[in-house]
């Protein structure tokens, strides 16, 4: 008798395991990939949230073609060896279904060659470089976030109407610092043949670790611009922003424009610090949108984080519903028919309806700028006037990417 | 006319900043024989819990001495429970140790207050900005020109005239001839190792209100500590000094002027001093 107990006990044990293994055959796998550790964590931190939030909404909902979402994250620590380890780690071993993430240009650039012979999917979120969908492009590759060549475009679009004719620049110096500067001048010189641009040695770019600004604060002021273009980020901006204001650089005496000073993360720091009537972009504004989605995402978000979304938040957040209405279009998770599917993809995210292009997988997304202003009704300075800048506007033809796969 | 004298006080007040942690710094080596890898985490932590304190007490003031002094809390311990046990070992274990310290530090942070930008505002008598020869110039940046010179003086005149300076610096000459004659060596090295830690506190806090506080600061300014360091000469006050200040002043002047060699400037001097005076502009001996 107590043998007969025992062993229908293993029997029924077996079933529910075979149970249970049938369960997990029937999830779909993403695989996030973001930095988690070291300085830039909190960029990791909000992408995690944005995708967290996504693939509950989406559970809760019944989950991508009836299959449960799960999330695997892993900690890039921005270096490009490190992510790709991770990302092998994810395809070979976690063996996910689509891979989401990258927040530094650097790494991208590195990561996006191998993600073609890892036949897996990839939608890019941060990193902002234009090779990924340009000279290094491929068939996997797609990203969902502005680039820099969409959101400096919308920035020289703004700087030809002020009117300033000799501009300079504050970048951070590596590439994105430098890339930025040598878009905006090649933009802006399109739109307005009578700009002038200060040569490489008068620019400034300080070196990512600089903490203290005076110095190239009094350098840009001194070579006495009629427009200033920044593209510094982070605690960079932050420093720059308070020090720069306590030196009279905000005085009016010429233009400036921040290319990602409406970043959450910086205006919720600077909170009053942040001087009124600057220009400022970002990839994402989360008062630039009135449609339903978007406000029932920043609603959502505020209500799960205590926090308003940043721009890597919604990057997360829209992949994975960019990832679910390719699954449902191609009704089917297998990486191939997401890749085809994926391709000229429409769909509306909290930010707009975006497009994925077929030539070089990069969303036409519209870009927002805005001037900083208080409001009674957030601590920190919001955007306004907010100025929209149509996606087919800024983003490039495909002939000028150099994409071609 | 007016670039030069921004550039200089830009120059100056960056300098006193790098001085008050590399003198920190070269204390705790000179006397100790350590190379604190973690000494720009105390500097981080310095700011931090001057932020806290401050918010705590509302006044700038408390921040400025109660944060240090946490700070310090945390120095004796790590000097008493791990730097003390790896004294007589070799120097690759000091390394090894203070560098898990950096790590260690440097996450517990990041647990406690997140590994956002915070910032701290200045006293309200030296927030406004003065006018200097037409131009902006924060009061609070000659605040920090003042306040260098005045502690360096104070650690100047406790080494030379005072009892317990001159044991410490009997100590850093030959500590086993000063425990010879009677000096309660490993007590002083403690008291040598808060010294450190509160000058970089210090740092921390007086840099909290012109730069944001991020879990990443102190890796930021310790290369350059360590350049001031080995500049001045390894252990050597004066050295720490006038390193500090050549430094800072050259990278003023030389972002301004030097285009894309200014990143370069720091690492030139270390390499001419290093080649034309080994041991440092400065003798060694504190």
């Amino acid at each position: 008798m107590k043998r007969a107990v025992i062993s229908s006990c293993i029997a029924l044990s077996f079933v529910l395991m075979s149970l249970v293994g049938a369960h997990a055959t029937s999830t779909v796998k993403i695989g996030f990939v973001y930095i988690m550790s070291g300085p830039f964590s909190t960029y990791g931190q909000f992408a995690k949230q944005g995708a967290e939030l996504a693939i509950e909404e989406i559970n809760a909902a019944g989950g991508i073609n009836g299959s449960k979402v799960e999330g695997f994250f892993e900690d890039s620590t921005g270096k490009a060896d490190v992510a790709l380890r991770a990302i092998r780690k994810l395809v070979y071993q976690d063996k996910v279904d689509m891979l989401i993430g990258l927040d530094s240009s650097g790494v991208a650039k590195t990561v996006v060659p191998s993600i073609e012979q890892m036949k897996t999917p990839l939608i890019i979120t941060h990193a902002a470089t234009p090779d990924v969908t340009g000279s290094v492009c491929n068939k996997y590759t797609f990203r969902v976030s502005l680039n820099l060549a969409q959101n400096v475009k919308a920035a020289a679009l703004l700087a030809k109407e002020t009117g300033a004719k000799k501009w300079t620049t504050v970048g951070p110096d590596y590439s994105f610092g430098h890339q930025s500067w040598e878009y905006f001048e090649k933009y802006l010189k399109g739109l307005n043949p009578s700009a002038t641009f200060l040569p490489k040695e008068e620019v400034a770019f300080p070196p990512f670790k600089t903490t203290d600004f005076s110095a190239y604060i009094t350098k840009v002021m001194s070579s006495k611009p009629d427009g200033v273009f920044i593209s510094l980020w982070g605690g960079n901006l932050i420093d720059f922003i308070r020090q720069a204001s306590d030196m009279g650089f905000f005085k009016g005496d010429f233009e400036v424009l921040f290319s990602l000073g409406g970043a959450t993360e910086v205006l919720s720091a600077l909170g009053d610090k942040m001087p009124e009537g600057l220009w400022v972009g970002s990839r994402y504004w989360f008062l630039a949108n009135d449609s339903a989605l978007n406000k029932k995402f920043v609603a959502d978000y505020f209500k799960k984080y205590a926090a308003y979304p940043s721009y890597n938040a919604h990057g997360s957040y829209s992949a994975v519903y960019s990832y679910k209405a390719a699954a449902e279009k191609a009704k089917s998770t297998d990486k191939m028919a997401i890749v085809n599917a994926l391709e000229g993809l429409k769909i509306e995210v909290p930010t707009g309806v975006i497009e994925f292009r077929k030539e070089d997988h990069q969303a036409v997304t519209d870009g927002h700028w805005g001037k900083t202003s208080a409001s009674p009704d957030y601590p920190h300075r919001i955007l306004n006037p907010i100025k929209v800048f149509k996606g087919k506007d800024v983003t490039p033809a495909v002939s000028d990417t150099g994409c071609s796969m | 006319m007016d670039v030069l004298l921004m550039n200089t006080l830009n120059g100056l007040s960056w300098g006193m900043l790098l001085f008050l942690i590399a003198v920190g710094l070269t204390t705790v080596f000179g006397v100790l024989g350590v190379l604190n890898f973690a000494h720009g985490s105390l500097f981080m932590l310095g700011a931090y819990l001057c932020m806290q304190s401050m918010q705590y007490f509302d006044n700038f003031w408390f921040g400025l001495i109660v944060g240090p002094l946490c700070v310090v809390v945390v120095g004796v311990l790590i000097e008493k429970f791990l730097l003390k046990k790896v004294y007589t070992r070799d120097v690759s274990y000091q390394l090894l140790l203070t560098f898990a310290l950096l790590l260690i530090l440097d996450d517990s942070v990041r647990m406690i207050w997140g590994g956002g930008y915070h910032i701290v505002e200045p006293p309200v008598i030296f927030s406004g900005v003065m006018n200097i020869a037409g131009h902006d110039y924060p009061v609070y940046r000659f605040f920090l020109i003042i306040i260098g010179p005045v502690i360096g003086g104070l650690l100047w005149s406790f080494f030379h005239f005072t009892r317990w300076g001159k044991i410490v610096r009997a100590a850093s000459f030959d500590n086993i001839m000063a425990e010879g004659v009677g000096i309660n060596v490993p007590r002083l090295y403690t008291m040598v190792f808060a010294l450190g830690t509160w000058l970089a506190a210090m740092g921390g806090a007086l840099a909290a209100p012109q730069q944001s506080l991020n879990p990443s600061m102190g890796d930021k300014i310790i290369i350059e500590s360590f350049i001031v360091v080995v500049v001045g000469g390894m252990g050597s006050f004066p050295g720490a000094f006038v390193g500090a200040l050549l430094i800072g002043l050259l990278e003023s002047f030389g972002t301004m002027y030097a285009g894309r060699l200014q990143m370069a400037i720091p690492y030139i001097l270390l390499a001419v001093v290093l080649l034309i005076r080994p041991n440092g502009l400065f003798r060694k001996g504190v």
